[in-house]
């Protein structure tokens, strides 16, 4: 084997030298022959004629001999490829729209696999991961705690019997770090929102606190300086903090002094000690962190919170991950850690679920739990594939027909190879060589187009999620099979037929085949490729306007409230030491200001933005009157500005909306709750005011007057927040509006004044609201110079930000869709234009007759219109169950709207009957002497 | 002139490897030699002999380089190699007991049955 193959290496690469050699050798001896013969005394003319008479042919030895050296296949191959390459320049026309063809289509598919490759199948950028497995709870009960905070997108399933998820409380993962199934164990948690001061001016940072062996069961390597240890989580020692390397290179210009470096966080010193190394960007999509903190020093940054947090085994709020010891599997560590789990929850003086509820550990792979978290990618992808496929697939059969015409105009070349003994099987090799190399160069213009527009795809896809699509041998290995897939595709049908041809009408030349209309196989599998481009072309039309229009219907949704020249932005004044009332002074004082800004006519304040994704919830009982049993009442609230209404242009039906005095009372009470040892200010008792809209009304008090209502009293329901214990009081109705997004129905909203949070900022103006933006840095910047300004932008485009994937799948479907559209009629043109060219002679005979030109026309085009027609109706049948797929994305249509499918038929038949129409008249202008003299 | 008879299948690849066992030889010599050992009695289509060279070649049992002719040409000399003579043991013996069972068959009188 090893000396066959060598052989062949050797010959395959010095082939010229071999074929010297070859020659040399065979001359060598036919003349020592000849001198044999003359030394018996023949003449030397006779002497050479007998040589080479008795050797034979010179040249079919040579071919064997190059066949005992196994290169017969590769010599066939390379003439196919050259042969196929000199088709290709005969019929330039062809090779260019075949090739850009296939560019487009395996372009368009290389591009969108490489950015599914990069999101669903991102491998995570650590060491040695197939020991990592990540906890996940499963029970058959609710378990109870008290707050439960997911880690990015990584959501567990929220199913009443069968609930699941991936966090853990503090006291838990002790528990897990003895476990003796890990080596290693690392926790991690999102970070509160953190300002950084210390290094230039104050910018918002994300962060992620993290256990000490974090990096160690990762096993990442410091970039500069060193990670974070066991001694970081001593509340007594410095706080250390480490970089992502991207960051690092943002803020601190890659700068190796930056390790040492003191920065502030929320106003808290810590000291950076080192940057992670490059590729360690972030466990999961989207979250490229921009530092690391440990997880002790929680309490520095938040004391409230994260004191009670690491203690309380009621806060579920950890993702917990582990390094398997080598002789460990996960089942054996999954058993040991579900006896813990179930130690934790079940006994105790506190047990969090019946003993029924069977709660267990389960140990995905971190790589499974991770990155298989992208979910909210995945139907984009999953649809913008199926569409490239889909527009592939018109491609192929567009081709296809386009060989399958071609493929006529060879049947003498063919015929007469067959006739001269060629094997059928050889005329089919050569035939998907041709076509695998049209394909081998779509494919490789498609892999460059690809590339250009990968970078553009995923910034419009997954803007700001740290994507990186890189064009790995995964990617490769898809291009290169999708290419083969398509030469396979297109090429196969033709070159069937053509193997298959039957040697006399093709050897006749245009025998009495060309006389009659051809109803042959081989030009019905023609027809059959033009109906299967309509009926795709038809499922990836609907699916582009079903998503034009739910695109259009979201931006004509009415809010209910209005958009234009308002401009938001958020400021978190905590974040740089302004207190409860430092902060609600620093509000009045800056709704004073902007106001008195030239175009301002309003300024209000909320706690979110409306329509930023972003939403927050309550449940409060109620006690109807003259009856004895409560009313839970499920609301979103919102804390807000009594101007806030009136700049976001919400009309007020009746009451009122907040005064300064009210917002004074609450400021008092939180206060007085923050500072329990001071004496108790009477203002407790009186109800928190808010402002209902009119959803909630409907739902709650319908038929009785709002205004007044009081509900939530003092019975423990939200027993956070001990300042609403006198309940709350309704004191206004507003208009329903939009809140988390466009697609929300009007639910039940409170809104509550809440004095000294964070807040987002809205300025109503009477121009274009984006020259505000200088000036109000400005002012910003006077109060503190380590209070950063976030999300600074207009409402609009904060609506458009949030319609960003509709916007992309609209657009790049409407481009799948205007591909396809474009195939499909070129495909229906080639196919008349040929079916004409057939007809030449019968359509002279026709005209000579005397046939109306008219009736030429309408006899064409009626040929082309019926496969339209055909596949217009299996397209509308595969839209219809495409719609399933769709379903999800879109909004105030549905799938199978009538309307929809009937502009969609009725563009393609208008543009189909622009693509029959130039053949027809091509047929109604056949000169009939020239057909009949054609022969 | 004894009379000549055709090549069995399948041994020319044999008679080749003996052909050249017994020292390097050109692809002319080598069919010189298999006439000579056999006495003229055996007919080499000598349009099948390099293909055969070529092949032995490509399996590794022969080796060719370039050198002189008797009358001082350039020429390419085969030569057997330790895996072509390791095959040539194996064929030979193969090739003995099929002529051994052959023959046992073809000598079996009637009675013996």
């Amino acid at each position: 084997m090893g000396a066959r193959f060598r052989s062949w290496m050797r010959t395959v690469w010095r082939r010229s030298r071999m074929e010297r050699e070859m020659d040399a050798e065979l001359r060598f001896h036919i003349e020592s022959y000849t001198h044999d013969l003359m030394e018996q005394g023949i003449s030397p003319q006779e002497a050479l004629r007998r040589a080479r008479l008795e050797f034979g042919s010179v040249e079919v030895q040579k071919e064997e001999c190059r066949q005992s050296l196994g290169l017969r296949l590769l010599d066939e191959l390379r003439a196919d490829v050259k042969y196929g390459l000199r088709a290709m320049r005969r019929g330039p026309g062809f090779t260019i729209v075949a090739v850009l063809t296939l560019a487009l289509g395996i372009g368009a598919n290389t591009a969108i696999f490489s950015v599914t490759n990069a999101i669903l199948l991102r491998a995570l950028p650590v060491r040695n991961s197939a020991q990592l497995v990540t906890l996940k709870w499963s029970s058959h009960q609710w378990p109870q705690y008290n707050s439960y905070q997911n880690y990015q997108d990584t959501g567990g399933d929220w199913d009443e019997n069968n609930p699941c998820g991936y966090s853990f409380s503090a006291p838990f993962l002790k528990r897990v770090e003895q476990a003796n199934s890990f080596s290693n164990v690392a926790a991690w948690a999102g970070a509160p929102s953190l300002g950084m001061g210390g290094n230039g001016p104050a910018i918002n940072v994300s962060g992620e606190l993290v256990s000490s062996d974090f990096f160690r069961t990762f096993e990442v390597r410091p970039a500069v300086g060193r990670l974070l240890q066991a001694s970081d989580n001593d509340p007594s020692s410095l706080a250390a903090v480490v970089l992502n390397y991207a960051f690092w290179q943002r803020a601190f210009g890659g700068s190796p002094s930056a390790v040492g470096k003191v920065i502030k966080l929320n106003g808290v010193p810590f000291t950076i000690v080192g940057v992670a190394e490059p590729k360690f960007t972030s466990l999961t999509l989207g979250g490229a962190d921009d530092l690391w903190l440990p997880l002790g020093m929680g309490t520095r940054l938040n004391p409230a919170l994260f004191t009670k947090r690491i203690a309380d085994a009621n806060s579920w709020w950890l993702m917990i991950t582990g390094r398997l010891k080598e002789d460990i599997t996960p089942r054996q560590a999954s058993t040991e850690l579900s006896l813990v789990f179930r130690n934790e929850l079940l006994a105790g003086a506190d047990p969090k679920m019946g003993a029924n509820g069977a709660p267990q550990i389960l140990l995905p792979s971190a790589q499974a739990a991770l990155v298989g978290s992208a979910g909210y990618y995945k139907d984009q992808l999953v649809i913008l594939l199926t569409a490239a496929a889909l527009v592939l697939l018109i491609g192929c059969a567009n081709i296809g027909g386009l060989m399958l015409a071609r493929s006529t105009a060879r049947q003498n070349e063919i015929a007469v190879r067959l006739a001269l003994g060629a094997h059928r099987s050889r005329i089919l090799r050569q035939l998907l060589t041709e076509s695998l190399v049209l394909a081998i160069l779509g494919g490789v213009l498609g892999l460059l187009m690809a590339m250009w527009a990968v970078r553009g795809l995923v910034a419009v896809m997954a803007p700001g999620a740290g994507v990186v699509a890189t064009f790995d041998a995964r990617v490769l290995g898809f291009t290169a099979g999708a290419s083969l897939f398509s030469s396979l595709l297109f090429g196969i049908w033709p070159a069937l037929g053509n193997a298959r041809l039957d040697l006399t009408p093709a050897l006749k030349h245009r025998g009495l085949s060309s006389w009659l209309p051809q109803r042959g196989r081989r030009f019905g599998f023609g027809r059959l490729l033009v109906v299967a481009q309509a009926a795709l072309a038809v499922v990836l039309l609907s699916g582009a306007a079903l998503m034009l229009r739910t695109l259009s219907n979201l931006r004509r949704v009415d809010t209910g409230f209005d958009a234009h020249n308002l401009l938001t932005f958020g400021l978190d004044p905590a974040l740089a030491g302004f207190d409860r009332i430092g902060i609600e002074n620093l509000y009045t004082h800056l709704h004073q200001e902007i106001t008195g800004l030239p175009g301002v006519l309003s300024v209000g304040h909320s706690a979110m933005g409306l329509l930023m994704g972003g939403w927050m919830s309550q449940s409060l009982e109620y006690l109807p009157p003259g009856s004895s049993k409560k009313v839970k009442l499920d609301m979103r609230y919102l804390p807000a500005s009594g101007d806030f209404f009136a700049t976001m242009n919400i009309p007020l039906l009746a009451g009122r909306t907040f005064s300064s005095a009210d917002v004074a009372i609450e400021a008092a009470k939180e206060q007085a709750a923050a500072s329990p040892s001071a004496s108790q200010d009477p203002p407790s008792n009186v109800p928190v005011p808010v402002v209902v809209n009119q959803a909630f009304v409907r739902k709650y008090f319908s038929g009785v007057e709002p205004i007044g209502q009081r509900f939530g009293g003092a019975n423990g329901s939200d027993e956070y927040s001990p300042r609403r214990s006198a309940g709350y009081e309704i004191v206004g109705l507003v208009r329903d509006v939009k809140y988390t997004n466009l697609r929300d129905e009007f639910g039940p909203t409170m809104y509550v004044p809440q004095p000294g949070s964070e807040a987002i900022f809205e300025v109503r103006t009477t121009t274009d609201p984006s020259a505000l933006v200088p000036a109000i840095r400005k002012l910003v910047a006077t109060y503190s110079a380590d209070l950063p300004i976030t999300n600074i932008r207009t409402q609009s485009e904060e609506i458009e930000a949030g319609l960003q994937q509709e916007r992309l799948m609209a657009n790049l479907s409407s481009l799948f869709a205007a591909m396809a559209l474009g195939l499909a009629c070129l495909g229906l043109y080639g196919l008349l234009s040929y079916e004409v060219l057939q007809r030449t002679r019968e359509l002279g005979i026709r005209l000579a007759l005397g046939a109306p030109r008219a009736n030429l026309i309408r006899n064409v085009m009626w040929r082309g219109l019926a496969l339209v027609f055909v596949g217009i109706a299996v397209g509308i049948a595969g839209a219809l169950s495409e719609g399933r797929l769709l379903a999800k994305m879109l909004y105030g249509i549905k799938s199978s709207d009538p309307t929809t499918l009937g502009l969609v038929t009725l563009l393609f038949i208008v543009v189909a009957l622009g693509a029959s129409f130039f053949p027809a008249r091509r047929a109604s202008h056949v000169d009939p002497i020239v057909a009949l003299r054609q022969e | 002139m004894a009379k000549t008879v055709d090549l069995l299948q399948g041994t020319l690849d044999l008679l080749i490897l003996k052909a050249v066992s017994l020292g390097p030889l050109h692809g002319y010599g080598i069919l010189l030699r298999i006439q000579q050992i056999s006495k003229e009695r055996l007919e080499i289509q000598q349009g099948s002999l390099y293909p055969a060279l070529y092949r032995l070649e490509h399996q590794g049992w022969i080796i060719s380089e370039w050198g002189e002719s008797e009358n001082k040409r350039k020429a390419k000399y085969y030569r057997l190699t330790v895996a072509g003579r390791r095959q040539l043991h194996t064929e030979a013996a193969k090739w003995e007991s099929m002529t051994d069972i052959i023959g046992g068959i073809l000598r079996t009188r009637p009675e013996q049955v």
